[in-house]
């Protein structure tokens, strides 16, 4: 054993900023978790089919584009602020905090308009932008995400398109769990003043880069020896319950609206 | 030195750690047993300041360890110093473009002189005897050249704690054999060592104590090793022994076995 390994280190360190290490900690943990929280989470109160939520909330999201009625947009918009009353408060918070920030900043932008005469643009657009983003945030965080992209089946989007968005997933996972590990080795290893920040963390950008072409190569060599031809199904269980009629009953009423309100 | 007391952590509402309470001393060799997913990993993460508990309290050197401090960057920076984690992938620890860099990295930041720091990866690389890894790219090693790589950064830094996370995983029968040599080589230097495993394997040779965990994240044994590995029943309740069928003198039956142990159950 080498002497100085013997004897306890006396040092004392000197301040150095480790900004950026931690605030990239933070976000990664912040991406990750919300994956996991998506891998956890179980619908009990908007438990309708993902098909039918990805196609009428497409659906929602073009009829509101189209709409010429300021009726039809808040029409909408109270049907969106009471569907998402089915979910969890938690929940309700984080998509009407993401959805007033949205058409908040929508309406900031268009403020010089008004001063030019032109009010229809503020009253339809903001409204327009809140319902959007509601429905959107409303299908995420009550569909998971596998879900999502084997609903997308029913729209005729090619089964290897649905892989290659299921892989997609599960590598950005995989590869922040990676490179979240790494910054917290940086972090740890760096118990003094790292003059050279950046080339410590170009050596974490090569090494995520190297794992990640390890990672394409071992599933590639994987898929082979599982016989893997480059054809791929997502096979899927239709089930239809009364919630799902329910809510067909409730998007064909919001389209019948659509048609009379459009022709007032 | 280190004191937990009743220490909780969970991950977006998941528990990971359930009242925990845990004094370790100075020179001491802990070993944390316990099945998959029992909070071994998450115990040493917090130990390391990487998670901070949700509850409960977690002191170093008589310090209670806090996010606050942990943001001084003075304070943050000289704990890390006195505690060193090889974590259970080494490849996450290995950035640099050389093993040379990689050791040299922490007492270059410690604002050693080139001499000193040639000198410190020099001894580092004999201790560990990587000698012909020196000019090699980390990512070219082999998983076990790669772990003896990321315990040479961490000792390079001289830390009174050192902390593993599975050093046995995925190393061969001889690497595993000298790396249980070299740990209790560094215990005896005088090194406080702690490390979790849930093989039975080499624990009795590394460890006198070991601080078993349950499939409900809590602390359910803290005790000898050898007591611990006499206790079946409790072994058998966390999952850590299995059953194994084969044969002796042409017969064969089945039961509990503990690796390399010389207690078994018929």
């Amino acid at each position: 054993m080498p002497e100085w390994l013997l004897k306890d280190e006396n040092y004392v360190p000197q301040g150095d900023k480790d900004t950026f290490i931690n605030k990239s900690i933070l976000s990664l943990l912040g991406v990750l978790s919300r994956i996991r929280a998506q891998g956890g989470y179980k619908t009990d109160r908007l438990a309708v089919n993902p098909t039918l939520k990805v196609g009428f909330t497409v659906l929602l999201v073009v009829l509101l584009s189209i709409s010429r009625s300021f009726a039809f947009v808040i029409f909408i918009n109270v049907y969106l602020l009471a569907a998402l009353c089915l979910l969890k408060g938690e929940e309700i918070l984080k998509i009407l905090k993401t959805s007033f920030a949205v058409a908040a900043f929508t309406f900031i932008i268009l403020l010089p308009s008004v001063f030019w005469g032109n009010y229809y643009s503020i009253c339809m657009i903001t409204p327009k932008v809140f319902a959007t983003v509601t429905a959107v945030n409303m299908l995420s965080h009550s569909t998971k995400w596998n879900a999502i992209t084997g609903a997308v089946k029913s729209f005729f989007v090619p089964d290897i398109f649905i892989l290659v968005l299921d892989i997609t997933i599960k590598y950005i996972f995989l590869l922040g769990e990676f490179s979240l590990n790494m910054l917290y080795s940086l972090k740890l290893r760096s118990v003094g003043k790292n003059g050279d920040k950046y080339t410590s963390l170009s050596g974490v950008a090569g090494t995520m880069f190297i794992k990640s072409k390890e990672m394409a190569e071992d599933m590639y060599s994987a898929m082979e020896c599982r016989g893997f031809t480059g054809e791929y199904r997502r096979y899927q269980k239709i089930k239809f319950t009364f919630a799902d009629f329910l809510y067909i009953m409730i998007h064909m009423a919001i389209i019948f609206v659509f048609i009379y309100l459009e022709r007032a | 030195m280190i004191d937990l007391k009743d220490v909780s952590y969970s991950y977006s509402g998941i528990k990971a750690l359930s009242h925990i309470d845990l004094h370790i001393s100075k020179g001491e060799a802990v070993v944390l047993m316990g099945p998959n997913g029992s909070g071994k990993s998450t115990l040493l993460k917090i130990i390391n300041g990487i998670a901070v508990p949700d509850s409960g309290v977690y002191r170093f050197n008589g310090e209670e360890i806090t996010q606050k401090k942990l943001q001084d960057t003075k304070f943050s920076k000289l704990f890390h110093q006195k505690i060193g984690f090889v974590f259970q992938n080494s490849e996450v620890q290995l950035f640099c473009p050389d093993v040379f860099d990689e050791i040299a990295f922490g007492p270059r930041q410690m604002g050693m002189s080139e001499t000193q720091v040639q000198q410190r990866v020099d001894d580092c690389l004999e201790l560990l005897s990587i000698q012909d890894l020196k000019h090699r790219q980390p990512y070219h090693l082999s998983g076990g050249e790669k772990r003896k790589v990321a315990i040479a950064c961490v000792l390079a830094l001289n830390p009174e704690v050192l902390t593993l996370d599975e050093p046995m995983n995925g190393l061969d029968p001889r690497t595993q054999r000298w790396l249980v040599e070299f740990l209790v080589r560094l215990n005896r230097a005088g090194k406080t060592l702690i490390s979790s495993m849930h093989n039975l394997e080499m624990v009795q040779e590394i460890s006198r104590r070991a601080v078993l965990f349950d499939e409900n994240h809590t602390i359910v044994a803290d005790c000898p090793t050898r007591d611990l590995l006499e206790d079946m029943d409790l072994l058998k309740k966390v999952n850590l022994v299995d059953e194994y069928y084969h044969k002796h003198d042409g017969s064969g039956h089945s039961h509990f076995h503990i690796h390399s142990s010389p207690f078994h159950e018929d």
